[in-house]
């Protein structure tokens, strides 16, 4: 027998019962959708969240007392004097100190509660944040410990609404700044947490809060991150008294944090959720290809006199497998395809709201998740075709005829 | 080319038993039987007798359990799976009373349907050779009719149509008038005995007389033995009415 006529005699066999292969396929195009969709939103959204990251660059490195974070810890033990010396390292390219203030902002009778830094102007270039009107936080305003303040985007919609912020007066828990700079607003809702902001001198901050020690500090690495953060970390155990050859992180009075870790962190994350979703999406395969399955059966018993009468003409076993293998494959390679063409439509439609809700969201298609969505398909229709396609070829013709 | 002298079929004190749950029911005991190439042979007796059997095992449609069957004269005990599909595919062919034609196919898809599954008549002669035993049973203005778009009569024509196309050695026809009017059934008589005067072996099978008598040889059969071999059919309607009063 020529494949030529396999291939036709399986398209018949398909073709004679359309709206039933199409319901029988229908579990194999969910699942291989699934699968496809899982697969490919899951890239654009590690795409995205790195994009986001890289943004901000990958070589920045924040240092916060241990208390910042791990309930318990020390919020004292970052000083003044660790900026200074962790500054003179080869490896740090630019640090900015930060002592947050925790009051409230206000403008007249509006209330507002952003995040008030006080810090020194490295941060903008080491944040990537940039200036839409007035001007940032200069050396100046530091040494002369000015009352001014350089707000984000949220802050000033949230205090002046559609007023103009420049030159007007805000208080900051009891002290007055004049506002001398917006910034521009962030793209993306990840970083979104930038515009809500409001940056004031250090030295300004330190006076006002009375505080000694730093809430963090945020610095820019020279070349290989990882090589600035165990400088750093070897400086501060040393400054800190901190007896650590082991380097057990648990033992330190700080933590240093490098958005290299953090784009290690998103990638496993978002791999993790990737595999846990297409095994989720890989079961509705599974329930696919037994409905295949026991469409197949139904369709070996139906035509059973069938093929009685092929055996009669001379097929032999392996025509009669062949057929009805190639007529299951058939049909999930079907499903498979509609199923990869439905999860990239529905993939790129989500994407295109993603886009309108976070900013700058691209739609990445994954080459590996559609070679797999075919192999699956294909695997599908193999082995929950086998059962049903050697059933038919083992019928002894004679029974086969006789078949009511 | 077959030495004419030596039967096409020829079977040796055969028998055949069906088991079921381990229970042995025999049907055919210790037959012996020739024919040779060209018989237009009819295989007659009641229902039960074991004469579609028999037509069964003389089509490879069937295996029997005891025995010899010599086809154009070479055993066939020892034939695997593969070799009996080879010889149903190129060798003999089958018409049978329900017709059993494809649903929802052509006249001309359904006569070519052994084509595809014969080891060596190529792919592009295909169509012409269904179009000629279409045009040999008079069907050709119907070749693109569906099926089920056919009368009876027609349909076993189709079916004859079928077992031509591969020009086999010989046809056997189980009961081909049994789902048929008389008239459609003399219709599809007189096809076959003019596929056997064109030299084609036929080999029917009815429980009808006046079917039968289209043949020139009957063989009888009751429960399981040949009763009678008899190309004198004066004598058989005399036993028939004989066995009527």
């Amino acid at each position: 027998m020529l494949l030529s006529d396999l291939l036709l005699t399986a398209t018949r066999g398909i073709t004679v019962n359309k709206s039933r292969s199409l319901l029988t396929t229908l579990g194999i195009i969910i699942g291989v959708g699934a699968v496809v969709l899982m697969v490919s939103m899951g890239r654009s959204f590690q795409n995205y969240i790195l994009t986001q990251i890289e943004s901000v660059g990958t070589n920045t490195i924040d240092i916060f007392p241990k208390g910042f974070q791990n309930v318990g810890g020390n919020l004292d033990s970052l000083t003044l004097d660790d900026y200074t010396e962790v500054k003179k390292l080869s490896t740090v390219e630019s640090v900015a100190p930060v002592i947050i203030i925790p009051k409230t902002v206000k403008y007249g009778r509006e209330e507002a509660s952003p995040s008030v830094f006080g810090t020194l102007p490295q941060i903008f270039s080491n944040y990537g944040l940039k200036i839409s009107r007035g001007r940032l936080l200069e050396t100046a305003d530091d040494t002369g410990s000015k009352q001014v303040a350089v707000i984000g985007d949220k802050a000033a919609e949230d205090l002046f609404g559609s007023r103009d912020p420049l030159g007007e007066r805000i208080t900051i828990g009891e002290s007055s700044f004049t506002v001398i700079g917006l910034l521009e607003k962030q793209g993306s809702a990840l970083l979104s947490q930038l515009d809500n902001m409001v940056f004031v001198p250090f030295t300004t901050a330190k006076i006002a809060t009375g505080q000694k020690h730093l809430s963090y500090m945020t610095l820019k690495a020279i070349g290989n991150p990882q090589l600035a953060k165990e400088d750093i970390t070897a400086l501060l155990r040393s400054r800190h008294n901190i007896k650590n050859p082991e380097n057990d992180t648990d033992k330190d009075d700080f933590i240093a944090r490098s958005a290299e870790q953090v784009t290690g962190i998103v990638n496993s994350v978002t791999a993790g959720l990737t595999i846990f979703l297409s095994l989720v999406a890989g079961i509705s395969l599974l329930v696919g290809g037994i409905g295949i399955m026991n469409i197949m059966l139904v369709s070996v018993t139906e035509r059973t006199r069938e093929i009685g009468l092929r055996k009669a003409v001379g097929a032999r076993k392996q025509d009669i497998l062949l057929q009805f293998l190639l007529e299951a494959v058939s049909l999930t390679m079907f499903g498979g395809a509609v199923g990869i063409l439905g999860g990239l439509g529905v993939g790129w439609l989500l994407s295109r709201i993603a886009s309108n809700v976070l900013g700058d969201f691209s739609f990445s298609v994954s080459i590996p998740s559609i070679l797999l969505a075919v192999g699956m398909a294909m695997g599908t229709g193999l082995i929950f075709g086998i059962y049903p396609a050697k059933r038919a070829s083992e019928l002894s013709p004679m029974e086969a005829l006789r078949y009511e | 080319m077959a030495d004419p002298s030596v039967p096409l079929i020829e079977i040796q004190d055969l028998s055949k038993s069906y088991f079921n749950d381990g229970v042995e029911t025999p049907v055919l005991f210790h037959l012996n039987l020739k024919i040779h190439k060209g018989e237009f042979v009819a295989i007659m007796g009641p229902s039960g007798s074991g004469k579609s059997t028999l037509m069964q095992i003389l089509g490879f449609l069937d295996a029997h359990t005891n025995g010899e069957y010599i086809f154009q004269g070479e055993p066939t005990q020892a034939l695997d799976d593969d070799a009996l599909a080879r010889i149903r595919a190129t060798r003999v062919s089958f018409v049978f009373q329900a017709f059993n034609l494809l649903p929802r196919t052509t006249v001309l898809q359904n006569v070519m349907l052994p084509l595809i599954y014969h080891p060596t008549i190529p792919s592009g002669e295909r169509q012409k050779r269904a179009e000629r035993a279409i045009e040999l049973v008079g069907l050709t203005p119907r070749t693109d009719y569906l099926s089920s778009q056919l009368s009876g009569g027609q349909k076993q024509r189709v079916a004859i149509a079928r077992a031509l196309v591969t020009n086999p050695d010989v046809i056997f026809a189980d009961e081909p008038t049994g789902n048929l009017d008389s008239a459609s059934g003399v219709a599809v008589m007189q096809a076959l005995k003019k596929l056997n005067d064109d030299g084609h072996t036929i080999i029917l099978v009815t429980h009808e007389l006046g079917t039968a008598q289209h043949a020139k040889r009957i063989i009888r059969i009751k429960d399981g033995h040949v009763e009678s071999d008899t190309s004198d059919f004066t004598r058989l309607n005399t036993e028939s009415a004989h066995n009527l009063k």
